[in-house]
């Protein structure tokens, strides 16, 4: 039964080895080549330091890494746990569709035999999968984590990727043994991905934990949100109230001296309620915390997606 | 020692269909059976149910002694199966198909497998998708062959062939029960198939089994009477009645006669075993109409 799982997931194995192979070739180098800029360039002193130099050091830095840091930023990496996932789904699904089961079935191993062998095959590739695609990430951003934060790229590190690979896997096989056309199945199970996904990076993700939130007057630096996940950080008053009627104040506090401007009282702002800031922010030491709540939601969704399948497959008649 | 099959008031219901309904049959160890009946009698849900892959809605499905879901780790081993469509994995190559025989079936009898693979011109290398009708139907049967079961299920088997390949097929079933010590149930719609093959017979119709017995004994009783209308009931008293057919004042008889039938005023045809099943399907087709009508 080994044997036969391995054999009919081998084509699918097999294109995410080579999605995996295809990002390490491409990662790897700039990688390498980021990670030595790093020292060389003395970008480890400009952590934290909001200077102008820093910014200047900071920005020749993201620039001379290349493009693929870009394209990482773009998203669309995120994709591609989902394409594998959904991926690892097909042999099963083909095998219910074309009524081939019923060869597998009447041979000597029980159905529960089948399909336990065949979902831990599927999972023990979609976990392995998930982790190389986190690990290369990981690795890769280890720089620019050190100056943006680790919330940046959230989901490409630890173990987020691999609850999103299982979560596919387990989104097709659901669809899939209700459909029973695995050609629709997968396209509906990845559309239901993609949307999970974008609800709770968008949405979900920052209520899971109640977000910390300061309010600052213009003499104070504020708490230290350089490598905080910062939700919404706006101008105020002194009470954290958004702050409207900035266009009125700013012109009654303007200080001229006849001819031109001069500069803006910060005294009289202060007077007139203007000149705070208030920042709604989940802070660095919340990032392992995040990692785990999101693991658990999506491996967890995941496994109850995987167990219905397995019901309803050992049911069918 | 227990029959190859037992079947006690075996129902399957999808929804508020009866696919079949209150079958009863026993088919003892040994015998090759053929299981007749018009397309939707209920054949293939009755060996799917024999080799657990379909569960019972009603009455209780044996075989070799075993419930076949309970039991299945115990049952499977001992039963083959052939199912209509012969699936395969048609990206497989036939080594590789008989890999998958190797690796699921603990009585897996690898020589065999490859002197019949050997003996039907095939070679090895060969993708199953790339296969003829007939030798996928052919390899299908080495693979359910080749696990050494006791009890042989092949479902419409030769449904999808042609006359040749229908030929060589059930060739290499009757080789197979000449070999060893095998039951074999086949199931058809077309009785001409199954004939030169099988000894016994069980007719399913309307989803019940109609007649079950072996085939000597089913063509040694039924008779064809034709004699007087008016003393048709006479003769329904002492005999079943298959079929029957009025003309204005003579009547046509199909009966499965209980003793002898010696009557002056009846003249007695013997029937051979296809008309026997169609006067069985012709009833079942009447009564279908009834069923309509009412």
């Amino acid at each position: 039964m080994i044997w036969l799982s391995w054999r009919q997931q081998r084509t699918e194995t097999l294109i995410a080895a080579a999605i995996l192979a295809l990002l390490t070739v491409a990662f790897v180098p700039a990688g390498i080549h980021a990670a030595d800029l790093y020292v060389q360039q003395h970008v480890a002193r400009c952590v934290d330091r909001q200077t102008q130099a820093c910014g200047f050091v900071v920005g020749n830095y993201v620039l001379n890494t290349g493009v693929l840091r870009g394209l990482l930023d773009s998203g669309w990496f995120n994709l591609i746990p989902g394409l594998i996932g959904v991926a690892l789904a097909t042999p099963i699904l083909l095998d219910l569709e074309n009524g081939v089961v019923r060869l597998a079935w009447t041979q000597s191993i029980t159905r529960r035999h089948w399909i336990g062998t065949k979902l831990g095959f599927a999972v023990g590739t979609a976990v392995l999968a998930g982790a190389g695609f986190s690990a290369l990430f990981t690795w890769y951003e280890i720089p620019f984590d050190r100056i943006f934060g680790r919330w940046d790229k959230f989901d490409f590190e630890w173990l987020a990727p691999v609850g999103y690979t299982l979560f596919a896997l387990g989104l097709a096989l659901a669809v899939g043994v209700l459909v029973r056309r695995s050609a629709a199945a997968l396209v509906v199970a990845y559309g239901a991905y993609v949307a999970a996904r974008l609800f709770v990076q968008y949405w979900l993700r920052q209520h899971l934990v109640a977000p910390l939130s300061a309010t600052w007057g213009p003499r104070s630096a504020g708490p230290n949100l350089s490598s905080a996940w910062v939700i919404s950080q706006v101008p105020s008053d002194k009470a954290g109230h958004p702050f409207s009627g900035g266009a009125q104040v700013f012109q009654a506090c303007v200080r001229s001296n006849g001819d031109g401007f001069k500069g803006v009282s910060q005294a009289c702002m202060a007077r007139h309620g203007a000149g705070f800031t208030h920042a709604v922010y989940q802070p660095a030491s919340r990032f392992w915390e995040f990692q785990g709540i999101e693991f658990a939601l999506f491996a967890g969704v995941a496994l109850l997606l995987i167990s219905f399948a397995a019901w309803r497959v050992l049911r069918t008649d | 020692m227990t029959a190859a099959l037992v079947t006690d008031g075996l129902g399957k219901r999808y929804g508020s269909q009866w696919a079949l309904r209150d079958c009863t049959l026993e088919i003892p160890r040994g015998s090759v059976t053929a299981l007749v009946g018009p397309n939707g009698a209920g054949k293939t849900t009755l060996l799917r149910m024999a080799v657990g892959l379909t569960r019972p809605s009603a009455g209780s499905v044996r075989v070799l002694g075993l419930d076949p879901h309970v039991d299945a780790a115990e049952a499977l081993p001992r039963v083959g199966f052939l199912a209509q469509e012969h699936p395969l994995y048609g990206g497989f190559t036939i080594a590789e198909m008989l890999r998958v025989g190797r690796e699921l079936n603990p009585g897996w009898d690898e020589e065999a497998a490859r002197a019949r693979i050997a003996e039907l011109d095939l070679p090895l290398k060969k993708k199953v998708r790339s296969l003829s009708g007939g030798q996928r139907a052919q390899v299908a049967l080495t693979l359910a062959l080749a696990k050494r079961p006791e009890l042989l299920l092949l479902d419409e088997p030769v449904a999808s062939l042609d006359p040749l390949a229908r030929r060589e097929f059930m060739q290499t079933v009757v080789e197979a029960v000449a070999d060893r010590e095998l039951t074999v149930v086949l199931s058809s719609h077309i009785l001409a198939d199954l004939e030169r093959v099988c000894d016994r017979l069980v007719i399913l119709a309307v989803g019940r089994t109609q007649l079950a017995g072996s085939i000597e004994e089913i063509v040694a009783s039924h008779r064809l009477l034709t004699g007087p209308r008016d003393e048709a009931e006479d003769v329904a008293r002492l005999h079943d009645v298959v079929r029957e057919s009025h003309a204005e004042r003579q009547t046509t008889l199909v009966v499965r006669a209980n003793g002898h039938v010696y009557d002056a005023r009846w003249t007695v045809h013997e029937l051979d075993l296809e008309e026997i099943v169609l006067a069985y399907l012709g009833q079942d087709a009447a009564r279908r109409r009834e069923a309509v009508l009412s």
